[in-house]
């Protein structure tokens, strides 16, 4: 794919994201004229970067969604739902083409606006199919219907120009067509009537009925210049929004440039390195002129050849540094997108591959560090007389290698809002499905979590957010009798908690009923009728995670479409989280997902059965103890400890890996409380061993089959630590 | 005379054609529906002119050698004829 296209892709994508937001806070305040503008612009940028690639049918489809926009502002009337809603469904259009353009590499030829155009209603949907009526050009339409009609050269266009000629021109010996052809840069022209063509024989020949629009190279005032008095009969429109984004970008890109150059002089050793120097001034220079700074230019030039001369960079960093600090455009009429914009230009856009790319060499860079670690100690065991040296290098190494991990895990942090954008619009879709007005509260949404958990979340919060509405959330006659208001309110909550991220959905709906969800539970035999009786009201609210649970009594649309709570604790826990539910009768309910920050290190604590070692994840460890023998009674087959006065079934790890049954009452050794699913497990082991952080490598090939593990990793000596899913394993 | 009808069926721009021209190419137009206009020659167009092709609609033969004609009024007339 061409770089300007892959550029269009990133940019379109993020203006895609920045109008569905705006279009959004604009539903919630349709009055606000500041709302308003953000939208409209959000949709004009869209246009002129479909401009600038020529993409004729995204350009139009845009168009008329900003027409839509703009009848409501020039009919001062507030924004409608439908409006907002025909504006989405565009926004859908286009991600749909950048996804072709992504797969494809290339403009889909077969794009169509016609149905978004349609959408826009029969008032606007005549005009501009490029084939149809390229004449007839209907209000303020016209730009872009020369714009589609010429996109050709309509990338290079600067002004567009519409020129209606009094009727009484030919007789003042005006020929307004000769004062066209002789216009500044005229790349394109079209004619139409001003008032419907007479027929031939009723033509008054002497009377003109022109319209002349056309597309120029030139600026506006050059244009109005060489229109002279004519210019009266016309109208003159800038295009410079549209080239602003090209000159924006070449700015920036001239910017980095220079950056460049700056880097490459202040590595230099110094300023002797005259090759460097020279090089440096000549493309700063370059750079410059391109983009039509020639003074500045000149004054890098001047500055190169002074430090050369005078063997000192000072110079020419000066003047480097003064041309990259005034680069940003200097345009003075810059009050659209360039905020946006100029947030994001202190960043580089990095592919994510080369970001994991870094994420594996740390990962095997630890592995190694652990490993110098290893032969450090044997060195000191041997009383080598390096092994001081060695001792204090590898604390050295030990430390920056934290450093280096501590940085690549910030690298690969997102904010969570980079999952949560898309939800206000989900709500807004759902709650007009299942005619629950509801309105979704963001919290904590600057959170930040590691791009594959902030990725891989939001399947399961989409499921989390449709069961908050489609079973939460009473219908509209419930509420009212319970006195609540009309438009249920669901927060999506975030924060930081120690090493963990936490994500709560809250609605305001009816809570859980418990009853209920024992009665499922024994009617699908879910659970043994016994179980259910003692079950706490906790424990009975953790049923709806069992796979096979629904309590919807009509499949929706929405839901029930065979993915249950089950779906989303399986997501969680593939990322190391947990998911619980709380919910209070009448008040609503909130399910809690924990998850780690990063799932770059995972931390393990190492134990012995049946004479290997093997690690288990921090996260899932309540508790380690050692109980005497004679609190060990068996349950039927299987044993069992009480710890403050709970039961919890106790296996021994190294059975359960052999398959093996062959407790005995005496065995001894340390006991790992853990969470298993959302019960606790007791698992007997021979010994614990130490904490450590590792990086988890899933596992390939033979073993990726072996239920019960959740990776694997390297430990210092070389040898394998097989890193177990106690979860999995007791099952 | 810049316009004229230079044999059944055909008529003829050439040099240059003023607004004057106009109402003569309406007047030969009006006499031969159908007809064809030959603008290889024609040097210069007034806009007059150009409003009675549109409307007329002829059908346009040859290119003419001025630029803006060729390049920007060819295709328009172009799309017009009938």
């Amino acid at each position: 794919m061409d770089e300007l296209l892959a550029q269009f892709l990133i940019e379109s994508r993020e203006l895609v994201d920045n109008a569905v937001d705006d279009l959004l806070a604009l539903e919630k305040a349709p009055n606000d004229p500041k709302r308003f503008d953000d939208v409209f612009r959000a949709f004009h940028t869209l246009k002129g970067g479909a401009g600038i690639v020529d993409f004729a049918a995204m350009q139009t489809a845009l168009h008329f969604a900003e027409g839509a926009l703009a009848a409501a502002r020039t009919e001062s009337r507030p924004v409608t739902a439908l409006d907002i809603g025909n504006c989405l469904s565009c926004l859908d259009r286009v991600t749909e083409w950048l996804d072709d353009i992504e797969s494809a590499g290339a403009i889909p030829a077969d794009a169509d606006a016609a149905d978004i155009v349609a959408l826009f209603g029969p008032a606007h949907a005549a005009p501009p199919a490029p084939a149809a009526a390229p004449g007839a050009v209907v209000g303020d339409d016209w730009v872009a219907a020369l714009l589609s009609t010429r996109a050709a050269v309509a990338s290079r266009a600067r002004t567009a120009l519409r020129y209606t000629p009094a009727a009484d021109s030919f007789f003042r010996r005006e020929d307004p067509l000769a004062r066209v052809a002789a216009l500044p840069g005229l790349l394109a022209v079209d004619l139409g009537p001003r008032t419907p063509w007479a027929t031939l024989d009723e033509l008054d020949p002497f009377s003109c009925n022109l319209t002349i629009t056309a597309l120029l190279a030139s600026s506006r005032s050059d244009a109005a210049a060489a229109l002279g008095t004519e210019s009266r009969y016309c109208d003159l429109q800038s295009l410079a929004d549209r080239s602003r984004v090209r000159d924006e970008s070449l700015a920036r890109k001239a910017e980095e440039l220079l950056e460049a150059q700056l880097q490459l002089l202040e590595s230099a050793e110094d300023a002797h390195q005259h090759g460097r120097v020279a090089s440096a001034g000549l493309a700063a220079a370059n750079v410059l002129r391109y983009i039509g700074r020639s003074s500045e230019a000149d004054a890098v030039a001047t500055a190169a050849a002074v430090a050369i001369a005078e063997s000192r960079l000072e110079p020419l960093l000066e003047a480097i540094g003064a041309a990259a600090r005034g680069a940003p455009p200097a345009a003075a009429d810059v009050e659209t997108s360039t905020a946006r914009l100029g947030g994001a230009r202190q960043t580089i856009r990095v592919t994510a591959e080369r970001i994991d790319a870094l994420v594996r060499l740390t990962g095997e860079l630890i592995v190694s560090n652990n490993a110098i670690g290893h032969a450090v100690k044997v060195a000191e065991q041997e009383g080598s007389s390096l092994a001081v040296t060695l001792k204090n290098q590898h604390a050295a190494l030990n430390r920056l290698v934290a450093e280096l991990q501590r940085a690549v895990v910030g690298m690969r942090v997102l904010p969570l809002s980079v999952a949560f954008r898309r939800f206000p619009r989900l709500v807004r879709e759902m709650s007009a499905e299942l005619k629950k007005p509801a309105n979704l509260v963001l919290d904590g949404e600057d959170t930040e979590a590691d791009k594959a958990i902030v990725e891989t979340l939001v399947e399961p919060l989409v499921h989390l957010l449709r069961n908050a509405l489609d079973h939460g959330v009473e219908d509209t006659a419930s509420r009212a009798a319970a006195g609540k208001p009309d438009v249920a309110t669901i927060h999506l909550r975030a924060f930081r908690e120690g090493e963990h991220v936490v994500v709560e959905v809250t609605d305001d709906g009816a809570g859980i009923d418990v009853a209920k969800i024992k009665q499922v539970a024994r009617e699908r035999s879910l659970a043994a009728a016994d179980d259910l009786a003692v079950m706490t009201d906790e424990q009975a609210l953790d049923l709806i995670f069992l796979p096979g649970f629904s309590t919807a009594k009509t499949v929706t649309e929405l839901s029930g479409r065979g993915v249950g709570m089950d779906a989303v604790r399986t997501a969680v826990g593939r990322l190391g989280g947990q998911v619980d539910v709380r919910s209070a009768a009448g008040k609503g309910t909130t399910v809690r997902v924990t998850l780690p920050f990063s799932v770059l290190v995972t931390q393990v604590m190492t134990v012995e059965a049946g004479g290997q070692l093997f690690g288990i994840p921090l996260d899932a460890i309540v508790e380690t103890l050692r109980v005497e023998k004679d609190r060990i009674f068996p349950v039927g087959a299987a044993h069992a400890i009480v710890l403050r006065n709970r039961t919890i079934p106790l296996v021994r790890l190294a059975d359960v890996l052999t398959r093996r049954s062959k407790h005995q009452r005496d065995d001894e050794g340390p006991i790992v409380i853990a969470q298993l699913g959302g019960d606790l497990g007791a698992v007997q082991v021979d010994r614990i061993g130490e904490r450590m952080d590792v990086i988890l490598k899933p596992l390939e090939g033979l073993l990726s089959g072996v239920p019960g593990l959740a990776g694997s990793t390297l430990l210092g000596d070389g040898s394998v630590l097989l890193v177990l899913d106690l979860g999995e394993l007791v099952q | 005379m810049t316009v004229q009808a230079i044999r059944q069926g055909v008529i003829e721009l050439s040099g240059r054609c003023g607004a004057d021209d106009a109402e003569a190419l309406q007047q030969q137009l009006l006499a031969m529906p159908g007809a064809t206009v030959e603008w290889s020659n024609c040097e210069h167009l007034h806009s007059a002119v150009v409003q009675v092709l549109l409307v007329g609609a002829p059908r346009m033969r040859g290119a003419p050698k001025n630029a803006f004609l060729k390049t920007h009024i060819a295709p328009i007339l172009g799309r017009s004829a009938k």
